[in-house]
């Protein structure tokens, strides 16, 4: 069984959400009243697998 | 009419950006048809297909910015562009949010943030779960194409430190009642949700609100959750935080058939459930369902029902001699050539249970999506066909139809024109980042095809279908009404407009 103790907290919590890709998943959030960071991500490397598997490594982003 | 447009060297704007200005500019007085998009290649396509092309707009870059349209003077299109720039500019400098480079900064920065949405390209996916996880965010991953290897270990993770990963490739949750990614806004009320179809949990959670009921929190596992590569690792996750939610009274679990070690387990926990339960599992035998002391539901309409039916509910969506009776009055005036059914789907959900439904009654319908392999076709429409066309040959480069309304605009035209064509049918998904009037977006096209049909001496036949509740920015109500007063007969449900649609095809062979 699982330890839902951090899902009920979820649960029970104001929601914040940190949004990752198009920012207007966040703007309508916004829009409903909730709170939200937006990240404004784009692929390591210019999209470069390997060079992006080699960041990884590293301990990059 | 002639072609106006602006080319603004290296702005960007996402996508879903690009949409709400296209939609808005549209609405602007003076303007025909206008696209507004990042000048991509995909873009430069599009424009061209709609008649909208010109030599600058194919020479602009990746990162140059476009608006065009048809306008009928070059003034009404500077005044379509300023507003465009007045309401899309952010308010106030001082107000514009900050932004962060990783999800790990937005936790340092905001402690509280307990939820991270993920939309990047699936190879990425697994990569930003993992920074979110790590810094002890629940997620929710929209990104799809993730490899199930990198599902399973996401999964994995967030099972070992507690939270909830919900998707890959989910569309649809509603935490704390806030409706993430593409969910309908829904009500709060007793009834939690976990399930593998996002069109699946959205139909039963919006019509809960019908009766005057609501959702607790839906869950949305992802359409691979039940996949033996994955093991249905968030669907049992939910399950147990829905059993200890206090403010979840009843669960509703729904999902396409699971592999069978998934379903064996599942079964298994769900047998020790405390809370009433309904259970939809498509596909599965309904003793071994009923075995675990669950309801059993034959179909969404039903599952939704069968929910309400707990709490004593007798809320009805009607009977099938009522679309009996509206199927006869719907024949009158057709042409004797007009026998064959057209659908354009935006969900595949949706077409799905639509195909299944009209199968019998069409006696094989094909698809780009087909029940079976032989009726699989490309390209245009035969005798019975319906399109999915949230399928990846529409959608490549491009959001998905229930967001972007014009990928399916081109079909209602398009099928209208075949003569043999008796009835079109149409579904409709309400979401907060999606088109701001869907339904009205359609009617000026719904109106063409009825007179085409007319000057044949015909009659076509709309019938539609809107998923979504009154909460939804579009409001269902009022996105039906729009509909109905186009002449399209409107039904509740995906499954009552296929069952219409079966009874118009019966009457119109028996009329051959």
């Amino acid at each position: 069984m699982t330890d839902t103790s951090k899902i009920l907290s979820l649960f029970r919590s104001e929601l914040v959400v940190v949004n990752v890709g198009p920012k207007s998943f966040a703007d309508v959030l916004e829009k409903q009243g909730y709170k939200s960071l937006q990240v404004d991500w784009k692929p390591a490397a210019g999209g470069d697998k390997r060079m992006q598997e080699l960041l990884d490594y590293l301990g990059g982003y | 009419m002639s072609v106006f447009f602006v080319i603004q060297k290296d702005r960007y704007i996402d996508s879903l950006e690009t949409l709400s200005e296209t939609a808005m500019l549209n609405d602007q007085p003076g303007i025909g048809t206008g696209y507004v998009g990042m000048a991509t290649e995909v873009f430069k396509e599009v424009t061209k297909e709609i008649g909208l092309s010109a030599p600058e707009i194919l020479a602009a870059a990746d990162s140059d910015y476009v608006i065009v349209a048809e306008a009928e003077s070059e003034e009404a299109f500077n005044n379509a562009v300023e507003k465009l720039r007045t309401e899309s500019a952010p308010v106030d400098d001082e107000e514009k949010p900050v932004s962060f480079r990783t999800s790990v900064q937005a936790k340092e920065h905001e402690p509280r943030a307990n939820l991270c949405q993920i939309s990047v390209p699936g190879e990425y996916a697994l990569e930003e779960a993992k920074k979110a996880l790590n810094a002890g965010m629940h997620i929710c991953v929209f990104s799809n194409n993730v490899p199930l290897s990198d599902e399973r270990e996401m999964k994995e993770l967030a099972r070992e430190k507690g939270l909830l990963c919900m998707g890959p490739d989910c569309g649809v949750a509603n935490i704390n009642g806030a409706a993430l990614v593409l969910s309908s806004i829904n009500n709060r009320g007793p009834f939690g949700i976990v399930g593998a179809s996002g069109t699946g949990i959205q139909h039963v959670a919006a019509i809960l609100p019908e009766a005057g009921s609501g959702v607790s929190q839906t869950i949305g596992t992802g359409g691979n959750d039940l996949k033996e590569a994955v093991g249905g690792i968030t669907m049992l996750m939910g399950i147990d935080a829905l059993e200890a939610d206090p403010e979840t009274k009843y669960i509703i679990l729904i999902s396409r058939k699971p592999a069978d070690s998934v379903l064996k387990k599942l079964l298994a926990r769900i047998s020790g459930m405390k809370k009433p339960r309904v259970v939809f599992f498509m596909g599965c035998d309904r003793e071994a369902i009923e075995a675990t002391g669950s309801v059993w539901a034959e179909n969404l309409d039903d599952c939704a029902l069968r929910a309400l039916e707990l709490i004593h509910s007798d809320y009805s969506l009607g009977s099938i001699d009522e679309l009996k009776e509206t199927a006869k009055e719907a024949v009158k005036g057709m042409a004797p050539e007009q026998k064959y059914l057209r659908g354009a789907y935006t969900g595949g959900t949706y077409l799905d249970e639509a195909m299944r439904t009209m199968w019998d009654a069409a006696g094989g319908i094909w698809s780009n999506a087909p029940l079976s392999k032989e009726w699989k076709i490309e390209g245009d429409s035969r005798e019975h066909t319906c399109i999915d066309y949230g399928e990846e040959e529409y959608t490549l480069g491009r959001p998905h139809p229930a967001i972007d309304a014009s990928i399916r605009k081109p079909a209602i035209l398009k099928e209208a024109s075949d003569p043999t064509v008796a009835v079109i049918v149409l579904d409709v998904i309400l979401t907060p980042p999606g088109h701001p009037d869907p339904c009205g977006y359609m009617v000026p096209d719904i109106i063409k095809a009825q007179k085409m049909a007319a000057e044949r001496g015909g009659k076509i036949v709309f019938i539609a279908s809107v998923l979504g509740t009154t909460a939804d920015w579009q409001d269902i109500r009022k996105q039906e009404q729009e509909l109905r007063d186009a002449g399209v007969i409107v039904c509740r449900t995906n499954y009552r407009a296929a069952l219409l649609a079966s009874e118009i095809v019966k009457l119109r062979r028996d009329a051959q």
